[in-house]
């Protein structure tokens, strides 16, 4: 169960890590609307399309690395709980 | 914000041409007419756009300096990328959408009016109505005086005229109300405005 725990922690760390390095690696906050830019071609004023997909900040990374090092800590605590009951 | 020097262009450009006034509408159905927004913040800054644009602005070809009129900027049309910041932007703690509909900005004065050709700049005194407070402003406007474009934007359903205005200037959220004295470690007091409208004036 502990190791179980562990592996998943891992995955979970890899995972959000790796979503947010392949969906742009913004080190900034997370996005739902990524600005495009665009000119009029009679008025030359340039203005901004926005295109609806989600993009990752730190904050996506963060919440899931503190989720993954939540889990790991449990796992701690869980280890040491059998331990204390087996002695 | 630049309404009025667009206007002293305009007019200046149209003497020779017509000497009615010229009455453009920034209702854009294409939606390009847009306002930028800028606020400085420790992780990044905060940008948004604002495309909910309309209003008139009024322009007598032989007096341009006294062009009037008034431009509406709906605030429920400010968006940012982070729907988090969107709905604290529009809440009642910041811009306050649901009280406070509509931003503002009315001409009183127009000065300084420079003209090259079609092309100008002028100082536009007005009105800016923000989150509920209005207070009176100078900002520097460009204006491009487009005659006969309107046909080439509406694909020839439209004859007339296009009246395109740019400015930009910073203003202060404390002075409107808008989190005064408050979280300036997260987000800047300066706000900067950059406006890009285009008129159109069609031939009656």
């Amino acid at each position: 169960m502990i190791k179980f725990l562990r592996v998943l922690a891992l995955l979970a760390a890899l995972g959000v890590v790796s979503a947010w390095y392949l969906l742009g690696a913004d080190r900034g906050w997370s996005k739902t609307a990524i600005p495009v830019k665009k000119t009029d071609p009679v008025t030359e004023i340039e203005y901004v399309e926005y295109d609806r997909r989600f993009v990752p900040g730190v904050d996506f990374l963060a919440t899931g690395l503190l989720g993954s090092a939540a889990l790991f800590a449990l796992t701690l605590l869980l280890s040491k709980l059998q331990t204390k009951h087996t002695s | 914000m630049k309404l009025t020097h667009l206007l002293a262009i305009t007019a200046a450009s149209l003497t020779a041409v017509q000497a009615a006034p010229l009455t453009f509408d920034f209702k854009d159905p294409k939606g390009v007419n847009n306002v930028v927004f800028k606020l400085d913040a420790p992780l990044e800054s905060i940008n948004g756009t604002a495309n909910g644009v309309s209003g008139t602005v009024t322009v007598d070809p032989e007096n341009p300096g006294a062009a009037t009129g008034k431009i509406v900027v709906t605030t429920a049309s400010l968006t940012v990328p982070n729907p988090l910041m969107q709905e604290h932007l529009l809440g009642e703690n910041w811009l306050n959408a649901k009280t406070n509909p509509e931003i503002t900005f009315e001409i009183k004065k127009i000065s300084d009016v420079e003209k090259d050709g079609t092309k100008g700049e002028a100082d536009v005194t007005g009105i800016f109505t923000l989150n509920g407070v209005s207070k009176e402003i100078t900002v520097d406007a460009k204006v491009t005086y487009l005659p006969g474009k309107l046909a080439d934007r509406t694909g020839g359903k439209m004859e007339g005229d296009l009246l395109v205005i740019r400015s930009e200037f910073d203003i202060n959220r404390s002075d409107y109300n808008i989190q005064p004295g408050q979280n300036t470690d997260k987000v800047a007091e300066e706000i900067e405005i950059s406006l890009s409208i285009a008129g159109a004036a069609p031939k009656k």
